[in-house]
């Protein structure tokens, strides 16, 4: 449904897109994720024919992004989205399907059913005394007025309160499950993981990592094991016990200690040096690394923006 | 076709409601009630007689016998009441009391006798300045002028001091019609006119004493067409008026200047909501969402346009319904109007924030007043006053008719240069430039770059084609669209410089015209540069140097128009924009050389800027004061040669 090859996007001296290239089926919910000034938004926007692009192709749903007939395809949420405030949702959205040559009934049909799904009810209300998450559920509608094949989505839930996030985020999986194709880009890392079925990591605009969520993590990302153990570290950690050849970490968690490990092996290094130590083992917990993980290793600094509720995406343990 | 004129209109509908939505109820109605209070009061003066007309009607009561021939005198001036001289006592129900008896046979007696208050001083003298004007219009009727207005004339002949001549200076022009005499006197010959009205005796420009000729004064005007405005000013200046010297009024048409600047008056609001409205996009990215619509960006802002355009109709047309004026004015007008929409709209563009595009909208409102409205008080004066398309309003309300190549010479460059303007500014209609905050010049350089296609060393091989020429087809036809603001940039700079001495006038003029002219050349090859479209090699720089100055020769041509309107009559109007006259006789190979001299200079020129702007700012700075000079002195050596 979407070919980038080559992609190469500069202001001036600046690069904001180097030698880009992937592609993204039909049905399928692709992340673009990376720190800001990564590369995500202008990429998007070369898809949305926003952009030209300096150098390379793009091609969307069989048009090139800068033919006219591919916005026919193509629903586009920018990451900002001030609306004419002056309108109501009915309004600014009837206007909208005009522009697409939608027929009146079918638009009146399209706009109250997004609205439904979206919970907006507020429909004659002046758009400029709406809420942020209420104008965002009518830009999402207005991506949707002329039942486009591929939705464009750039930071959707970026800046919403919990709910709202998780009704965007809920409504962006319905999308896929009606065969919509959804480029989605998010530097929430937690957001991307519960939606997306592929990603691509970008970096100073280049992509440095791509694939599945969990195939980025088997790459990048390890499992470790977390050993709770009820004696000092110092008693564990000797320099010439079991321990002394093992790639282990020991902090102090309330009254116990908490000794991390990348393998079984090391587990039983820990085991036997906490029984040499007059110990035992409490309990042990795998955690699997999660995307914020991954980001790290790929490009050796945190996400910004880090969302409050990414603890969620720890594994189990 | 008709599915874009479909988008363009659902656009310009969603426009109207929002420019409505934007201003509450109760703006709206104080508005109107203010517009009709004044429409009342000024259309009940109108009708009543009071406003601006006669203020000084009816001051001074006269005593006079009805059979006297000061009657007619006093009944003429509106200032004075005749009251029978029977019944007036001096002081209480006269200021001023005209004894007239006969002696016998032609001889008469007079004596008039004023009170002795300030008033009756007054009122003697409004009385002595009645009769001689009325001396004057009896005068006037005599068949024989000459013989009714005797004339005499002292001739003294001195040598010239200067190669250049200024006969022609402007001041006297309009040396035809009955006043042109005594214009001669700007070249120092003590020469006054005959008064007789058959074209100016100093032969200038024969073609405003035609102008002249029908009568330009407003008084003359509202008698003779009905129209209804009012008299205000001095008596007429024409052919028509027959007169002392110091009976003659200037030609300047105050009440169809005051009545045209009407026309001006509601743009400078139109451009505010406008300016607004298009700003308003950019604020916050707002208008985001329309580009990725299947709408262009040429359709989204046509529609966003097009209520301001129907706007400025309909109140063009009522104000030429309201004073008189007819399709002529509306036609005029639109021109000016779609400028001050233009260039508002390229200003929106280019402004940062609401504050800068109030300085925007101000500069527009002054310059494009200026440029349209000081031109057009020489309407009866000098050709160079159609320069403004407001100078046919001016005509329009005079009743006077006007030429196609005068209409067109006058309304095309403005349309052009609007049109131009829109092309400028839809080129950074797209997001890149859309929301970004980029100084003004840096904007303004985007958008001429953006025209341009890539010229690379590689691609100007020694064979021409087609795709080797295109790159720098682009660079011509862009220069060849400034073509419009030079020919505005230099009628403007004529019509500043004409007035002053030829000696001072045409030297500036010169070298004015010759850096607008290199400025307009190369300033967009600069933001080739700037913009990296051109690579950076003197090879480049000279392609589209000579491209341009190429593009700019042929364009050129198109000033001959000029000629047909008879700007090339005055002087300045041939050191601006030449003239073929004086070239008969001449060899063929002279004619060829003469011909193409102008594309010598240009590409000469242009390259030497281009050198400069492929070097950065300062260098094209210092290159394009260079090409000027070089330019100003071709122009100096045509002006001396050619004359």
């Amino acid at each position: 449904m979407i070919e980038v090859a080559g992609l190469r996007k500069t202001y001036g001296d600046f690069a904001a897109v180097v030698d880009s290239s992937f592609s993204v089926d039909e049905g399928e919910v692709f992340g673009i994720v990376g720190p800001n000034g990564a590369g995500k938004t202008t990429t998007l926007k070369v898809l949305a024919g926003l952009v030209d692009p300096t150098d390379g192709d793009v091609e969307v749903a069989g048009f090139r992004s800068d033919d006219p007939e591919m916005r026919r395809r193509l629903g586009f949420l920018p990451e900002e989205s001030p609306l004419y405030e002056e309108m109501t949702p009915r309004s600014y959205l009837r206007f909208f399907a005009d522009l697409y040559d939608v027929p009146g009934d079918v638009a009146d049909e399209r706009i109250a059913a997004a609205l439904d799904r979206l919970e907006l009810d507020h429909r004659e209300r002046r758009l400029g005394d709406m809420s942020k998450g209420m104008k965002r559920k009518v830009a999402i509608a207005r991506s949707l007025v002329n039942d486009p094949d591929v939705l464009v989505y750039d930071e959707p839930a970026s800046g919403l309160d919990p709910v709202t996030t998780n009704s965007v985020l809920a409504f962006t999986r319905e999308l896929r499950a009606t065969g919509k194709t959804v480029v989605f880009s998010a530097h929430n890392l937690y957001h991307v993981e519960s939606v997306c079925d592929r990603v691509v990591v970008m970096n100073e605009g280049r992509i440095v990592a791509r694939g599945s969520v969990d195939g980025i993590r088997e790459r990048h990302g390890e499992t470790t094991y977390h050993v709770y153990t009820d004696v000092a570290p110092s008693r564990v950690d000797q320099p010439t016990g079991p321990l002394s050849d093992v790639d282990a970490t020991t902090e102090a968690v309330g009254d116990r200690f908490r000794t991390t490990v990348p393998d079984m092996d090391a587990v039983e290094a820990v085991r036997e040096a906490v029984a040499a130590a007059g110990g035992e083992v409490v309990d042990i917990r795998t955690r699997e690394p999660s995307l914020e993980d991954v980001f790290l290793d790929i490009v050796g600094r945190p996400m910004p923006g880090r969302y409050a509720g990414d603890a969620a995406a720890e594994g189990p343990e | 076709m008709i599915d874009r004129l479909r988008r363009i209109l659902r656009v310009a509908r969603w426009e109207t409601a929002r420019a409505g939505g934007g201003v509450d109820r109760r703006t709206l109605l104080a508005a109107l009630a203010l517009l009709s209070v004044a429409g009342v009061v000024l259309g009940g003066g109108l009708a009543a007689g009071v406003v601006g007309i006669d203020v000084d009607r009816d001051v001074y009561r006269v005593g006079v016998d009805p059979g006297s021939p000061y009657a007619d005198a006093v009944e003429a001036e509106p200032s004075l009441t005749p009251v029978s001289a029977d019944r007036a006592t001096l002081g209480e129900t006269a200021d001023l009391v005209v004894l007239d008896a006969e002696r016998g046979g032609a001889d008469r007696e007079v004596a008039v006798i004023a009170s002795d208050t300030r008033k009756g001083e007054a009122a003697a003298a409004e009385f002595r300045a009645a009769v001689e004007a009325h001396n004057e219009r009896l005068m006037a009727t005599e068949e024989n002028a000459t013989a009714a207005f005797p004339v005499t004339v002292s001739l003294r002949y001195a040598s010239r001091t200067t190669p250049l001549d200024d006969g022609a200076t402007l001041g006297g022009a309009d040396g035809g019609g009955g006043g042109g005499g005594s214009s001669g006197g700007s070249d120092g010959d003590e020469a006054t006119g005959d008064g007789s009205g058959e074209g100016g005796d100093t032969g200038d420009t024969g073609g405003t004493g035609t102008r002249d000729s029908t009568g330009t004064g407003d008084s003359a005007g509202q008698e003779d067409s009905g129209l209804a405005v009012p008299s205000i000013g001095g008596g007429a200046f024409g052919a028509g008026t027959v007169g002392t010297p110091g009976a003659i009024a200037p030609p300047f048409p105050f009440a169809s200047l005051l009545l045209a600047f009407a026309f001006l008056v509601p743009m400078n609001f139109l451009i505010q909501a406008y300016g607004s409205s298009v700003l308003d996009e950019r604020t916050n990215r707002r208008g985001e969402p329309l580009l990725v619509t299947p709408l262009s960006p040429a359709e989204i802002v046509a529609g966003k346009t097009l209520p301001y355009v129907a706007a400025a109709v309909l109140v063009t047309a009522a104000i030429a319904v309201a004073v008189g004026g007819g399709v002529l004015s509306v036609v005029a007008v639109l021109p000016i109007a779609a400028t001050f929409l233009a260039a508002t709209f390229v200003g929106a563009m280019f402004a940062r924030s609401f504050k800068e595009l109030t300085f925007v909208t101000v500069g527009v409102s002054v310059f494009l007043t200026t440029y349209a409205f000081v031109p057009a008080i020489f309407t009866n004066v000098t050709p160079v006053a159609l320069v403004s398309p407001l100078t046919l309003v001016v005509f329009d309300l005079q009743d006077e008719a006007v030429s196609l190549g005068e209409a067109l010479f006058s309304t095309t460059p403005m349309a052009l240069g609007a049109a131009l303007l829109y092309g400028l500014g839809i080129g950074v209609y797209r997001e890149e430039d859309l929301f970004t905050q980029k100084p003004v010049a840096r904007k303004f350089l985007d958008a001429l770059a953006v025209r341009l296609s890539a010229v690379e060393p590689d691609s100007l091989g020694a064979i021409a084609s087609r795709d080797r020429l295109r790159p720098l087809a682009s660079v011509a036809l862009l220069t060849a669209c400034t073509i419009p603001f030079v020919f505005v940039a230099e009628l403007l700079a004529v019509a500043v410089l004409f007035a002053l001495p030829v000696t001072v006038s045409i030297p500036v003029l010169l070298v004015v015209i010759a850096f607008i002219e290199e400025l307009a050349k190369s300033v967009h090859l600069y933001a080739g540069f700037e913009r990296g479209v051109f690579a950076r090699t003197d090879r480049v720089a000279v392609a589209v140097g000579l491209a341009s100055g190429a593009g700019f020769f042929l364009a050129e041509k198109a000033t001959a128009v000029v000629q047909a309107v008879g700007l090339t009559e005055l002087y300045v109007g041939r050191a601006a924009f030449g003239s073929v006259a004086g070239v008969e006789g001449l060899p063929v190979g002279v004619l060829v050389a003469l011909l193409f001299a102008p594309l010598l200079l240009h590409g000469v020129a242009t390259t030497v800027a281009a050198m400069g702007a492929s070097r950065g700012r300062t260098r094209y700075a210092l290159a394009l004061a260079l090409a000027a000079l070089i330019h100003a002195a071709y122009n100096f050596a045509v002006v001396s040669v050619h004359g």
